[in-house]
């Protein structure tokens, strides 16, 4: 397959990682060996922790998802993900929503949901579209969850912006994931229904699942995340920090 | 650098030249021969008419033995041609894998299907058996090509988001490929259907059953009406076909969000 596998290096685990799920060292990148998407971009996230990265159209915020999920190889500089001590084989370690979610419309959404397993799954069972009993209520039991438990068969494109969102939701959920990256995330929703979905996110993840998602929102970031870092031509000019702490400076900053 | 040659001028002027020198070579403007031409066509359009009605009972199994070759041919060509188009996607294998898979697919399609009629009829001997396989080996070079063409073409993000999920490539073609080309795969099986029953039409020729066998013996025996019947007959055929299998691929392919 020409997926490109993520530099995973085996994570050294000193006094400073404690509660680390990762860290990215440095990273460059280039698409065309001349202008640089990403300059030296250094990155911590820590359990349970959520990050919203701010950023303007193009200011690297996909490269830099694209990186963490595995799939670009950075230019320079690594990722290491520190969750080898206790990932269960049931476990994907990073679940990954794409601008557009990624779902395949023609399926139906326990269908899209259930695709989360297909890793830990027998292959010729998921050829004949089985899964197994614990996986069907667990996707069902996260779609109730989310709100959609009543759009389960329901294909995908009978259901509303919202409804895809909370389905691509549960197909990260459902990986067990220590992280999930969110690119662009809830950024073509109206503001409530927005709202309503991170805040529901940020139940179902809190203090278990680390959360790092970009967006060109503001305000949404102020509300829902830990942290808020700014990216601006491939460089994350505030480093992590308290939101709270950082909230009038991007505005003062004269972020967009 | 001097000033350029306006690029569309210039082919014009070469396509025409080349026209003009083949025409030429062709005999295509020796006018003497025209007027031989049409008195030629005016005798064997006289003789086509009128068609002879009381062989249909001769010709209406032969159409069905072809439309049953061009089916059985389609569904066969159908489910060889699977494997080879997930062979020869990019997104799934490498340039080796891909490039192996594609050739093969190229070599077939360089065929034409009367010389798989041929070699099927040396193989498997006279009548249908040669012409299913004849057109099966034909269907493939082409639904292979615009298949692996569709599955490359899915969405990127939805193969990075199926794929991100730690899945196989036979899960990510069963997932996220298959359902999302399957709307272009049944739409281009029933174009090949109703393609293949011209094909199927041409297999008879080198007897590998079917209405061409007729069609053929006609001709060679001057029948010219029972040639016109069974060209009214393939023509009636062809049309239905192309009608019915038109209403269900305007049925499938609506675009859906």
């Amino acid at each position: 397959m020409n997926t490109i596998k993520p530099k995973i290096s085996k994570p050294r685990f000193t006094d400073d990682t404690v509660g680390l799920v990762l860290r990215a060292k440095s990273l460059w990148h280039s698409y065309n060996q001349k202008n640089f998407v990403l300059e030296g971009v250094d990155l911590d996230l820590k359990e349970g922790m959520s990050m919203m990265v701010l950023g303007r159209s193009g200011s690297g915020k996909t490269t830099l998802i694209k990186i963490l999920a595995g799939l670009i190889r950075p230019s320079r500089g690594q990722v290491e993900y520190f969750f080898d001590r206790d990932a269960t084989p049931s476990s994907r370690v990073v679940a990954y929503i794409p601008q557009n979610l990624g779902l395949v419309r023609n399926l139906s959404a326990i269908e899209n949901v259930l695709m989360g397993v297909l890793g830990r799954t027998p292959t010729v069972a998921t050829m004949f579209g089985r899964f197994r009993a614990v996986d069907h209520e667990q996707a069902a039991r996260l779609m109730a969850d989310l709100g959609i438990g009543d759009k389960i068969d329901k294909k995908i494109w009978h259901l509303s912006g919202g409804e895809r969102q909370r389905v691509a939701i549960a197909r990260a959920l459902i990986q067990n994931p220590r992280l999930i990256l969110a690119d662009e995330f809830v950024s073509q929703l109206d503001p409530v229904t927005s709202m309503e979905i991170l805040a529901m996110v940020k139940k179902l993840t809190q203090n278990k699942i680390a959360f790092l998602a970009t967006t060109h929102d503001v305000l949404l970031a102020k509300e829902y995340a830990d942290f808020v870092v700014v990216m601006r031509n491939g460089k994350l000019i505030m480093p992590a920090a308290f939101k709270d702490m950082i909230i009038e400076e991007i505005m003062k900053d004269g972020y967009e | 650098m001097s000033k350029r040659f306006p690029t569309g001028a210039g082919i014009v002027i070469i396509v025409a030249i080349l026209s003009v020198a083949s025409f030429i070579n062709l005999g295509l403007l020796d006018v003497s021969r025209w007027g031989l031409a049409f008195r030629n066509l005016a005798i064997f359009s006289r003789e086509l008419s009128p068609p002879r009605w009381d062989i249909l009972p001769v010709l209406l199994p032969a159409i069905w033995e072809t439309i049953q070759i061009s089916f059985a041919g389609t569904i066969l060509g159908f489910l060889l041609s699977l494997p080879l188009a997930f062979l020869g996607t990019h997104t799934l294998f490498n340039q080796l894998i891909t490039t192996v898979a594609r050739g093969l697919v190229g070599a077939i399609r360089t065929v034409p299907s009367i010389l798989f009629g041929i070699i099927f009829v040396i193989a498997v001997g006279l009548g249908p058996k040669a012409g299913v396989l004849g057109v099966a080996l034909y269907t493939v070079g082409y639904l292979a090509k615009i298949y692996y063409e569709a599955f490359e073409a899915v969405d990127g993000e939805v193969i990075e988001a199926v794929r991100s999920t730690g899945c196989n490539r036979l899960q990510l073609f069963r997932f996220a490929i298959l359902p999302e080309t399957f709307n272009t795969l049944i739409s281009q099986l029933l174009f090949m259907f109703e393609y293949n029953i011209r094909a199927s039409t041409i297999m008879g020729f080198v007897g590998a059953g079917g209405i061409g066998y007729y069609l053929v013996g006609y001709v060679q025996m001057l029948q010219y009406q029972h040639l016109m019947m069974a060209i009214i007959l393939i023509f009636v055929v062809i049309m239905a076909i192309d009608l019915v299998s038109f209403r269900i691929r305007a049925r499938i392919s609506a675009p859906r969000y």
